[in-house]
């Protein structure tokens, strides 16, 4: 009786694999539902209907997942524009925005309007020069200018997060003037709002 | 953490200890003429079974010889000026020819015995003035052979006392965040740069340790949970508790010195403004209403007067107000950069970093703002300064060799010696250095 289960059972696998292929959609998650469906409705007449449930199963799968790959090139493209305002600079011990940050705020303030589902966590830091303490005051200053600047041009509170991890996490170990500049930043982590 | 050890440590007075008898001063540690004491400390003498742990003739006189130097108080005469015929040589006034000893320049003698009788360990210690020619200190302790190093602690603090005035700093220890990569962790380390030990794991940023002030506790900030939150850790139990979690900064700083009030820094109103957080009910009180940014408060041993920086005046400098938050007055004028406030023990001074020649460097500066002393000068700068509970030490962090490192310092800027480097950690920064600890 164990047998015949597992024969049957691995009729179908072999029908469904095929009927999957001539669909020209095989994926491997939708063969493992057919698998256990037969194991469950071993009767041919059931067998058949299983076969056709799994045929819509797999398409609509495949269809989700051609949406969510979709989605996520949308999303890698939109990541990748993203890239180009990705962050801003300061002068030592200040966080007022330069003319050249607020060009980029604006640009980050426009992408955010136009692709409503993503939020920005903005992360201030410093070079390392003078106090640990002093320096993550800073750093919390610098993400707060940029985020009252995006509010100002629309972007709703919620949206946006800041974190300062004042003179911690340099962009640019070095000890040098040029290291020291790219590390006082507004860092902007853009992601797709959380569901 | 608090454990007094010293109740299996018998120790006994059995000579005569004449500096507190007749009152004979030696130098002032403090004066700016200050000359290292020198002094030798020849092998000690196994007054014992020959054979019996000999090889800690050698270790005493190291030990001792170490511990004396790491002072920064001491010059150790070398061994190999010394003219005494060593073996079989005498430990007491009358067996010691001290023109041996004064003629080399030492005017200061250690002379020690042990005898080990398979379970306790006897050890005398003697400090002789050679000049004089006379017994300055004596003491011998009883103990398990394990014991030895604290019983060298012990006379090095009798030393201390003979000769300064005061006792030594050996029982404390430095707390300090340790980095590798992009996480850091807490770590304390004795003053003499032995026994390292990580007092956190959490894979995370931890910064900006402080002691309590029994020394059983620190406090710290910590992004684990993703904000810069503020814990109270107890190393010896490990029990860790989280104190405030606002969005935003949580920044601990000082202890209030009965331990019972902790000042912070938290930014969940917009700006950085310094509360107190009472400890015991939790409740928080606001002492700073600025816009500017207000940081790392340090409080007055007294409790009255807190010393914080702030950049209410353009760049940051260094203001003092009353323990209400009322009174404030700038102490900080030299210089575009002054932070890290900390007030020596005797409230007289206050320690700081600041920026001179683009460069951060350690100061001093009477707390009427008179009486600026540059303490450090070198290319590494020094950064995050914080006073040993004798006032008489400032430990600091400092790039001095690419790296950055933590000294210490004697408190007039003399003697500076780097602590011991711990595996992965690569760099060190925010010192503590913690009160009296009754560590042996």
């Amino acid at each position: 009786m164990k047998r015949n289960l597992i024969i049957v059972g691995l009729m179908v696998l072999i029908c469904s694999f095929s009927l999957i292929f001539v669909g020209g959609c095989a994926k491997d998650q939708a063969v493992m539902g057919d698998v256990e469906l037969a194991q469950i409705q071993p009767s041919a007449e059931e067998t058949a209907q299983a076969q056709a449930q799994a045929q819509a199963q797999a398409e609509k799968e495949a269809a989700l997942r051609e949406q969510a790959l979709k989605e996520k090139a949308l999303e890698e493209k939109l990541m990748a524009e993203a890239d180009s305002f990705k962050n801003i600079h300061f002068s030592f011990d200040k966080y007022d925005l330069s003319p050249e940050a607020r060009d980029i705020l604006g640009k980050l303030a426009d992408w955010m309007l136009k692709y409503s589902d993503f939020e920005v966590t903005i992360e201030g830091h410093c070079d390392n020069r003078g106090t640990i303490a002093y320096n993550l005051a800073l750093g919390e200053r610098r993400a707060g200018a940029a985020k009252a600047y995006l509010a100002n041009l629309g972007i709703a509170d919620a949206r946006i997060t800041t974190i300062s991890y004042g003179e911690e996490l340099p962009a640019d170990p070095g000890q040098n003037e040029a290291a020291w500049a790219k590390n006082r930043r507004d860092h902007f982590i853009v992601f797709p709002k959380k569901q | 953490m608090m454990r007094k050890t010293t109740s299996f440590l018998i120790f006994l007075l059995i000579f005569w200890w004449s500096s507190a008898a007749c009152g004979k001063v030696y130098i002032d540690i403090n004066s700016p003429g200050f000359q290292k004491f020198p002094v030798a400390i020849p092998e000690f003498k196994n007054l014992g079974k020959a054979g019996a742990e000999d090889n800690l003739s050698a270790w005493f006189a190291d030990q001792l010889s170490r511990s004396l130097k790491i002072t920064g108080f001491f010059n150790i005469i070398s061994k190999d000026a010394f003219l005494e015929n060593q073996a079989g040589a005498g430990i007491t006034a009358g067996e010691i020819d001290f023109s041996d000893w004064s003629g080399i320049g030492s005017d200061f003698l250690v002379k020690g015995g042990f005898s080990y009788d398979g379970k306790k360990l006897a050890v005398e210690f003697r400090l002789f003035d050679t000049i004089e020619g006379k017994l300055i200190a004596g003491k011998k302790y009883w103990g398990k052979p394990e014991e030895k190093k604290a019983m060298v602690l012990k006379f090095a603090d009798e030393i201390l006392i003979a000769l300064t005035g005061g006792t030594g700093v050996f029982d404390t220890k430095i707390a300090f965040a340790g980095r590798k990569d992009n996480s850091s962790e807490i770590y304390t380390i004795n003053f003499d740069g032995s026994d390292p030990v990580k007092i956190t794991a959490y894979n995370s940023l931890t910064l900006l340790p402080h002691w309590s002030p029994d020394g059983s506790e620190i406090s710290f900030t910590s992004y684990k949970d993703g904000n810069p939150d503020c814990y109270i850790t107890n190393p010896a139990s490990g029990k860790t508790k989280k104190i405030s979690s606002f969005r935003g900064l949580n920044l601990p700083s000082s202890w209030s010195s009965d331990g019972r009030k902790i000042l912070l820094v938290l930014s969940k109103d917009g700006n950085e403004n310094i509360y107190i957080k009472h400890l015991d009910s939790g409740k928080l009180q606001r002492l700073t209403n600025d816009r500017a940014i207000d940081v790392s408060p340090a409080w007055s041993p007294d409790g009255r007067k807190i010393a914080f920086v702030s950049n209410r005046s353009g760049s940051p400098q260094i203001f003092i107000m009353d323990s209400e938050g009322k009174n404030i007055r700038r102490l900080t004028f030299e210089g575009s950069y002054n932070s890290s406030p900390c007030w020596s023990p005797d409230g007289t001074r206050i320690a700081y970093e600041g920026s001179s020649n683009g460069r951060f460097q350690i100061f001093s500066i009477g707390e009427n703002g008179d009486n600026l002393l540059q303490l450090t000068f070198k290319a590494g700068g020094g950064e995050s300064p914080s006073w040993s509970p004798d006032g008489r030490y400032l430990v600091f962090s400092s790039k001095r060799g690419g790296r950055e490192r933590i000294y210490v310092i004697n408190s007039n800027g003399l003697n500076p010696r780097v602590l011991p480097g711990i595996r992965g950690v690569k760099s060190f920064k925010s010192p503590s250095w913690s009160q009296h600890l009754n560590l042996y």
